[in-house]
């Protein structure tokens, strides 16, 4: 016999404003099995809670059924409540009667009966619910962070100063991201190498953080808690253990070639380190231009090297790392303005881009800090800087890239700052200053001259003599079609997603936002967990951002991991499919469908089983459904209970 | 041998025969057969009749398309113009039951239908896909070295791109590796891209602000030190070759700037007779560029 | 002189407008491609990038906003809405996907339909309703035709009088004669020009 009792929320009005509460009561509490059934104002509240937990004791209820919310909201409130007062916790059903009744229909008759039967399914199945236990699956107590910017070095020192090992993998050749490309950083203007530098070393001291530069990670495979990572630790052309970072090899190579770290404004060697603070500082042979590697002739490096580091041999290595969860923080990639036929790059001399300008503009950049032409190499006198390229642009990135409005007056105010003569003209179409002291930074540009000119940039055309680009472009504040004959146009290109992020994304099985870059388990609630339980996303992979959101990002990051590695064991939830190993028969058709490669095929003495993983099982039921003799049952979703449900809402017709 | 449906228009055949004729025997030499439309019409144009009342240009250009399309080939137009009106009555007949069963019920009285199976191509697209860039190239018996060419692309042949499908409508190559291929240079100038004024019944309403328009570029190419502008439409080529003279009248300003259609350019290469090319019938005489080219033989 | 207040009431403005011009072209372009319109952040791109704005008082990115606020009869009443060429350039180039041109012709057709047709543009249509052409031969082509070695008319509604009076027709079942003011009769535009 058994006990159930009903519990029908008013959510307010938010479900007794469309279905009729009372009535409803009295409907169900006649319903077979049900002992009582009761309404009351807010279900989820401590009174509401308290009132189920009393009955359980009081009345001997067996099994519960709370009529109100999508079960995503409280079911866990209300597990809990079984559980404080001795219930099995499985011994719960929710029918969702806001969501999928009052919420979505306004017939007052019509919605009260869909409840109705929304409560008689959830009855049908709670009677037949098994009691079940959480499974327990030891955690390995590591974090793997992959990418190595801003937000992987906050990451990793959070965690590891909370005393938990990270292994941090940074497919360059050192770790610092694209921050360390930057001259100076908005809104205060301090030196992006001055305060990124100091954390760059503590990385490299922490005795917890393993680091693996010029490094990839090939291949993870695990769940939650209990991950396996491949990671190619790509040759350097030397030995790292005996490199002193002396520096003497990039000093005598013959060979130039432009540095993509310059973002080809300035030249490096065949042998380089990326700047003079890299961490580790030791270089890299680039294969494709050394000489010795691509002729045979050369070898330069090797004569010089004092410890006889280099080996043009020396080939990659594999090294597995096992970790409990992993954070990604690959970062992003400029956007390229080659595409925007209407401006020129690449083809007009003196438009270059805003990272351009950052290496131009960095003290330890091509030309130590003095921004110049590339056409001639003169000071340019009069500068425009064109936003929103590649940004809230339907023909390119439809989002705004939420930085190139900043960084375009900080790189403004700062040539103003070292050639106050110079006339700096910002074209926008909205200027988005929302951070902390954003406002404040652009009303700065304003005090010093710099004119802001309203209107997306419609061409530019290079007058052929001087060089000099011509910006043509409404001025939208005077209604005029305006012509601007400069020295210099920077392109505020915004962020966009990695080239190679799908690898990443296929690796993990993340998911994607319409924008490309890495989505989020929740745009509000869950910023930095992923669906892929165990894994969370730090800094721009996820979309694009400043430092300041970025760090914070990446102590949230932090913070998440460290909720699944600071225990020891994890709970899984029972609620996974079983196989009844008496009547399969190895035929493996559930392997194919099962999305989350929680099957196995097993080889016992005389014939195969499927074995199902029950830390990766999500209780999907899809190889429940593949399998063509019925031995896999999903736990409380069975064959019988289903129809169960079905009877009670069609009254025995099926 | 390769056939087409010749649309036709009304500019080419009614003000610029010369483009007709060279454009027909220079296709023959490449084994390719212009068939006639018989009664086609104006396409309409599309800047101009679309914007008086949308169904009639709509109809006017399904009708043209449908009578096209019953020699059973593809439909080949001279003009950007005409090449605008059918593309877009293709497209959005093609992409709307509803609007092509409307036309269709007004053309049935008619005794047509359109069917939406032929592809409407342009003269320039039958030159670099179908010939191709290598063969015009092998074919020149004239060279044309030495001749700065200014390409001028027109507007309804590339836009809307995402409609048209023709590559970048900024940057375009196509004319200029023609050009190339004659062994002249075609040489960059300022606002290349720009629309030459003749278009969206501006030249009919506004004339001075369609040769205000013209005058801005026939500058800008002089100013590139151009010889003539290669154009591929006949609406463009109307305002390049007769604006000139509109120019003169009302501004006082004498360019001499010849205008050559790009098949008229190919002719020069093959050897054509100026004759045949029907160069002299046009406002702007050919002769300063003439000169150059036999000059540059000698 | 008295001090008058120059301000716009939008609660004047007719706020039907805008449904009524996507009602106008709905049919032809598809409802998105009108209501793009909306979408337009005033950026000036198009204005920025039109060759007529760049010599006239034509401004694309005015005509968007009062369309979109319902200055009816500034916007159809405005000689600047026929300075437009149709050359695309800004419909390329709009970081909306605001489909410029085509908003530019639908209110164009709007205007015809007020009686706003100038009568250069009623001329133009009249030749097509005479003789099938836009542009119609002249005595002087048809002897250049000849010379060329072509036919001396081409092989249009010129040379087929039954295609010219399908043209004819189809004109007058899309109700074209009576937009244009075309008197059959006479063959001539009604009213004096
Ligand atoms: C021109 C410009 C100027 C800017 N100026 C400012 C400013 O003044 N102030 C400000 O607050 N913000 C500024 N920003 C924004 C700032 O650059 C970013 O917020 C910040 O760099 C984001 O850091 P990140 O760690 O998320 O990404 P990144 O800096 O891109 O770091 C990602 C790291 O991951 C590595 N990686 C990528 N893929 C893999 C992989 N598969 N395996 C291993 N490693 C991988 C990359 O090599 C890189 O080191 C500017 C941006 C630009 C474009
Ligand atoms: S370019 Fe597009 S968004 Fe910008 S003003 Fe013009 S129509 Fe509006
Ligand atoms: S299509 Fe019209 S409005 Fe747009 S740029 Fe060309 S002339 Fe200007």
């Amino acid at each position: 016999m058994t006990n159930i009792g009903v519990y029908i929320c008013h959510c307010g009005t938010n479900i007794a404003g469309v279905v009729d509460v009372e009535g409803l009561t009295q409907k169900v509490a006649k319903l077979k099995d049900v002992s009582l059934a009761k309404d009351y104002k807010y279900m989820c509240s401590e009174p509401g809670q308290d009132l189920i937990r009393e009955d359980i004791k009081n009345r001997n209820l067996d099994r519960v059924v709370v009529a109100a919310c999508s079960p995503r909201m409280h079911e866990n409130t209300y597990k809990k409540v079984l559980a404080s007062a001795g219930l099995n916790p499985f011994l719960l059903e929710i029918a969702n009667i806001r969501e999928q009744a009052s919420w979505v229909h306004l017939d007052k008759e019509k919605t009260t009966d869909k409840a109705l039967d929304l409560i008689k399914m959830a009855v049908a199945k709670v009677r037949m619910d098994e009691p079940l236990t959480s499974l327990s699956a030891n955690v390995i107590q590591r974090v793997l962070v992959i990418g190595a910017g801003i937000a992987g070095i906050q990451t990793s020192l959070d965690i590891a100063n909370i005393g938990f090992d990270v292994v941090l993998v940074e497919k360059e050749q050192s770790i610092g991201g694209r921050m360390s490309q930057l001259g100076k950083t908005f809104p205060t203007l301090d030196c992006s190498a001055c305060i990124l530098t100091p954390k760059m070393v503590e990385v490299s001291l922490n005795p917890r953080i393993k680091l693996f530069t010029y490094s990839e990670v090939e291949e993870i495979s695990g769940f939650i808690g209990n991950f396996k990572a491949k990671i190619r630790k790509k040759s350097r052309g030397l030995d790292e253990s005996l490199c002193t970072g002396c520096g003497l090899c990039q000093e005598k190579c013959p060979t130039k070639v432009p540095s993509e770290y310059d973002e080809k404004m300035g030249k490096r060697k065949a042998i380089y380190t990326l700047f003079p603070q890299a961490v580790p500082n030791i270089p890299v042979i680039d294969r494709a231009s050394c000489l010795y590697i691509t002729k045979g002739k050369c070898g330069v490096c090797k004569k010089v090297c004092p410890a006889g580091a280099i080996d043009y041999e020396r080939t990659d290595e594999f090294i597995e790392e096992e970790i409990g969860a992993v954070v990604v923080a690959t970062g992003f990639d400029p956007f390229d303005p080659v595409s925007k036929e209407e401006y020129g790059f690449g083809i007009y001399r003196n438009v270059i881009t805003g990272l351009q300008l950052e290496r131009l503009l960095h003290a330890a950049g091509p030309t130590k800090g003095e921004v110049v032409r590339p056409s001639d190499g003169a000071i340019p006198k009069r500068i425009a800087f064109v936003q929103c390229v590649g940004s809230r642009d339907e023909h390119a990135n439809k989002y705004c890239s939420r930085v190139c409005c900043m960084y375009a007056i900080k790189n403004a105010l700062l040539i103003k700052e070292h050639h106050p003569e110079s006339e700096i003209f910002i074209y926008y179409i909205d200027i988005r200053a929302f951070g902390k002291g954003y406002e404040e930074f652009y009303k700065r540009a304003q005090e010093n001259g710099i004119k802001f000119m309203r209107g997306r940039v419609a061409e530019i055309f290079e007058e052929q003599k001087s060089r000099n680009p011509v910006i043509r472009a409404d001025d939208t504040l005077l209604g005029m079609v305006t012509e601007n004959e400069l020295d210099m146009v920077v392109l505020s290109v915004g962020m966009i997603p990695r080239s190679d992020s799908s690898k990443i994304q296929k690796m993990l099985g993340l998911a994607a936002s319409p924008d490309g870059f890495f989505m989020e388990a929740h745009a509000k609630l869950r910023p930095v967990d992923t669906l892929v339980d165990g894994v969370f996303l730090a800094g721009t992979a996820q979309g694009p951002k400043d430092i300041p959101d970025t760090v914070a990002q990446a102590k949230g990051a932090a913070s998440g991991a460290l909720e699944v590695i600071s225990h020891k064991t994890l709970q899984l939830s029972p609620l996974i499919s079983e196989v009844d190993e008496r009547l399969c028969r190895g035929c493996g058709d559930c392997k194919d469908v099962c999305e989350y490669g929680a099957i196995e095929i097993v080889t016992l003495d005389t014939h195969k089983v499927a074995r199902i993983n029950p830390a990766i099982c999500k209780g999907c039921g899809a190889c429940a459904v593949a399998c063509c003799n019925g031995s896999i049952k999903l736990r409380n979703y069975t064959d019988s209970i289903t129809f169960a449900m079905l009877d009670a809402t069609l009254g025995g017709a099926v | 041998m390769k056939e087409y449906a010749t649309f036709l228009g009304c500019i080419i055949p009614n003000r610029y025969p010369g483009i007709e004729a060279t454009s027909t025997s220079i296709l023959k030499y490449f084994d390719i057969e212009l068939l006639p439309i018989n009664g086609a019409s104006c396409c309409p144009a599309p800047g101009v009749f679309s914007c008086f009342h949308l169904e009639s240009w709509l109809a006017i250009a399904a009708r043209n398309i449908a009578i096209g399309e019953e020699t059973g080939q593809d439909i080949v137009t001279m003009c950007n113009g005409c090449y605008g009106s059918l593309a877009e009555a293709n497209h959005l007949l093609n992409g709307n039951k509803e609007l092509k069963d409307k036309i269709n019920e007004i053309l049935s009285k008619v005794g047509c239908e359109f069917k939406g199976n032929s592809k409407i191509k342009h003269m320039i697209e039958v030159f670099s896909e179908d010939i191709g860039v290598k063969k015009i190239q092998e074919s020149m018996k004239n060279t044309l070295d030495g001749i700065k060419v200014c390409t001028h692309y027109g507007c309804h042949f590339l836009k809307p791109s995402e409609i048209k499908k023709h590559g970048s409508s900024e940057r375009p190559r196509f004319l200029d590796d023609i050009v190339r291929a004659t062994g002249a240079e075609s040489i960059d100038y300022k606002d290349k891209t720009m629309c030459c004024g003749f278009g969206g019944g501006v030249r009919a309403k506004d004339i001075d602000v369609t040769l205000d328009f013209t005058r801005e570029k026939l500058k800008n190419i002089i100013l590139a030190g151009g010889d003539c502008i290669v154009d591929q439409c006949a609406s463009c080529h109307l305002e390049f070759d007769r604006g000139q003279a509109e120019i003169k009248k009302i501004y006082g300003e004498e360019f001499r700037l010849p205008v050559l259609y790009f098949t008229q350019l190919i002719g020069l290469g093959l050897g054509m007779e100026q004759k045949k090319l029907g160069l002299e019938f046009q406002n702007i005489p050919a002769q300063s560029l003439l000169d150059k080219i036999n000059g540059g033989r000698k | 002189m008295p001090i008058t207040r120059n301000i716009i009431r939008i609660n004047d403005l007719n706020s039907g407008f805008i449904d009524e011009f996507v009602e106008s072209g709905r049919k032809i372009f598809g409802e998105d491609v009108l209501r793009s319109v909306e979408l337009c952040i005033q950026c000036g791109c198009c204005t920025g990038s039109c060759p007529s704005g760049r010599r006239t008082a034509f401004r694309t990115r005015k005509i968007f906003r009062e369309t979109s606020l319902g200055f009816k009869d500034s916007v159809l009443g405005s000689d600047d809405l026929w300075l437009c060429t149709t050359c695309y350039t800004c419909y390329e180039r709009c970081p909306r996907g605001v489909k410029t041109t085509d908003i530019i012709r639908v209110l164009r057709n709007m205007a015809v339909r007020e009686g706003y047709m100038a009568d250069a543009h009623r001329m133009t249509a009249s030749y097509v309703f005479k003789t099938g052409h836009g542009v119609p031969a002249n005595e002087e082509v048809q002897k250049q035709r000849v010379e060329l070695g072509l036919n001396r008319l081409p092989p249009t509604t010129h040379s087929f009088p039954e295609a010219l009076r399908s043209v004819q027709e189809v004109l007058r079942l899309t109700g074209f004669d009576e937009i244009v003011g075309f008197n059959w009769e006479t063959m001539e535009l009604r009213g004096r020009i």
